[in-house]
């Protein structure tokens, strides 16, 4: 019985995996194909990019302004408080921003996206689509893709400087830093590779949030509670991938 | 070519669950054909079969003489482009207005300028009786029977040579129900249009059929013209009819 269940469990996964790796082919194959949704494109890309800034600008802000107040707390028993300004850039590109900006767009645009997506699928929207000659995933799923890959490193960004900035308003004016002295100390010890690094996990994050937030939009089923279920599963496993993802590809671009 | 859609023994399951076991028949070139049957007899399964939003297990489905099955993407959008389809909801586009939920099909199946679509979708409108102020309105501020008024002007919209009918009337009162019946009529009849409905409505289908086939269990189990039904004594036609809570369809 337990052989059973578990024969069960690792052929549920490795079909999950396989519609999955389906569905995302089938999306970027057709996708890539002229001619292209630009509208769409673009709309997404406002939803993403700009509709996204309020909620990740405040996020990078409080968690800056934290994150300094809480390495003042450790750095000055070892009297090492002029290494702050280099330590909150480094949390802040490398890791914190894109981390924390993929998971505040996974509970915002991929939950929206799996709502949207899931109920076009329930009310035939989807079906009309394909019997009115549009493929869907090339309308609906790839110009998402799309938006999420492109501009979610473009979040990541802003999400870094207003993080630093958040940092710098603690440090300056609560922790009376100098601030010439806290300016100099993030700027020289910033290298090119501690913004890029980020940026990338930001590209991989964006296209994973999106391809989890249409891929269980279209799994949806049965109505109101299957959508809910669906947008539930969309957030959980984005946010999941996400922090796995995130160690991997520290691992790798250390 | 004689018939617009042939189906030879279509057979589709859910799970180990039969849906269609077996089901055959033909649609003339401007036939109205009905399929009725209770709730769960796998009538909208065959339409989403026929139309390939569900490939079947076995059987074959020809749409103007093609094997459905055997075309290519691209070549089933362009016979998709000769099939308009009414959906039991309406399955408008909520994130669009009216006039660009008509003119959808236009701009993005057939590539046509968004200029010339909407000429041709305010004229669709017309068709359906809806005039030019409800352009601008989006599909929550419509009422049922407008949105299925709206549905039927987006499924001529491609001029289609085949419109497939699911349910449409079903949650409308008695009155709206003869508006959709007419406006189907007149598609059939004046457009010259071949027709598939499927629907549970028994007056509705005596308005619009030119042949009925009932469907129960998955298996087409009576098939006749619209002159037949009233003649037949078929014991499941006559129950379906008469709406008899006693009878084959019990104790099946």
């Amino acid at each position: 019985m337990f052989l059973v269940s578990v024969g069960r469990g690792v052929i549920l996964f490795l079909s999950s995996i396989g519609k999955l790796s389906c569905f995302l082919a089938e999306s970027i194959v057709v996708g890539l194909m002229p001619r292209y949704h630009w509208k769409q494109i673009g709309q997404q890309a406002v939803q993403i990019g700009y509709f996204s800034l309020p909620v990740v600008g405040m996020t990078a802000l409080f968690t800056g302004m934290a994150m300094t107040l809480q390495c003042y707390t450790g750095f000055s028993k070892i009297t090492a408080e002029s290494a702050i300004p280099s330590v909150v850039m480094i949390a802040m590109t490398r890791e914190l921003g894109p981390v924390l900006t993929a998971l505040m767009v996974a509970g915002r645009l991929g939950a929206s996206m799996t709502a949207e997506i899931g109920t076009m699928k329930v009310t035939e929207q989807i079906d009309a689509l394909t019997t009115l000659s549009v493929n869907s995933y090339k309308y609906l799923v790839f110009p998402r893709i799309l938006a999420g890959t492109i501009f979610l490193p473009f979040l990541v960004l802003i999400d870094d400087i207003i993080g630093i900035l958040g940092g710098y308003l603690v440090g300056v004016h609560y922790l009376h830093f100098n601030a010439a002295n806290y300016i100099h100390n993030t700027i020289s010890s910033m290298s090119t590779w501690d913004v890029t690094s980020g940026l990338i996990k930001g590209a991989v994050f964006g296209f994973i949030v999106c391809v989890m937030g249409c891929y269980h939009g279209y799994l949806s089923n049965r109505g109101a509670e299957g959508v809910g279920r669906a947008t539930t599963n969309s957030v959980v496993s984005s946010s999941i991938m996400i922090l796995l993802l995130d160690c991997i590809l520290t691992f790798v671009l250390f | 070519m004689p018939y617009v859609i042939e189906v030879e023994n279509l057979e589709h399951s859910f799970g180990k669950k039969p849906v269609l076991r077996g089901v055959s028949f033909k649609i003339r070139r401007g036939e109205s054909y009905v399929v009725i049957g209770g709730s769960g007899s796998g009538k909208s399964v065959l339409m989403k079969c026929i139309l390939r939003l569900i490939k079947p297990r076995a059987g074959t489905v020809k749409i103007n003489g093609q094997d459905v099955s055997s075309l290519s993407q691209k070549a089933m959008y362009s016979t998709l482009l000769k099939c308009g389809v009414l959906y039991q909801g309406g399955a408008l586009f909520d994130s669009l207005n009216v006039i660009d939920n008509v003119s959808f099909g236009l701009v993005y199946g057939c590539g046509m300028s968004k200029k010339t679509a909407y000429k041709t979708a305010m004229k669709n409108l017309e068709a359906v009786d809806l005039g030019p102020e409800i352009a601008r309105v989006f599909p929550a501020e419509l009422s049922g029977g407008m949105k299925k008024r709206v549905a039927l002007a987006r499924a001529i919209a491609t001029n289609p040579d085949i419109i497939f009918f699911d349910e449409p009337t079903t949650g409308l009162d008695p009155i709206t129900t003869g508006v959709i019946d007419n406006l189907i009529v007149r598609c059939t009849k004046e457009m010259g249009i071949s027709a598939l409905s499927i629907t549970h409505d028994v007056a509705s289908m005596k308005r619009i059929s030119d042949t009925v086939g009932l469907i129960h269990d998955g298996k087409m189990i009576w098939e006749g013209s619209n002159r037949d039904l009233t003649t037949t004594d078929d014991p499941y036609v006559r129950q379906f009819i008469d709406g008899s809570p006693i009878g084959p369809f019990i104790r099946s």
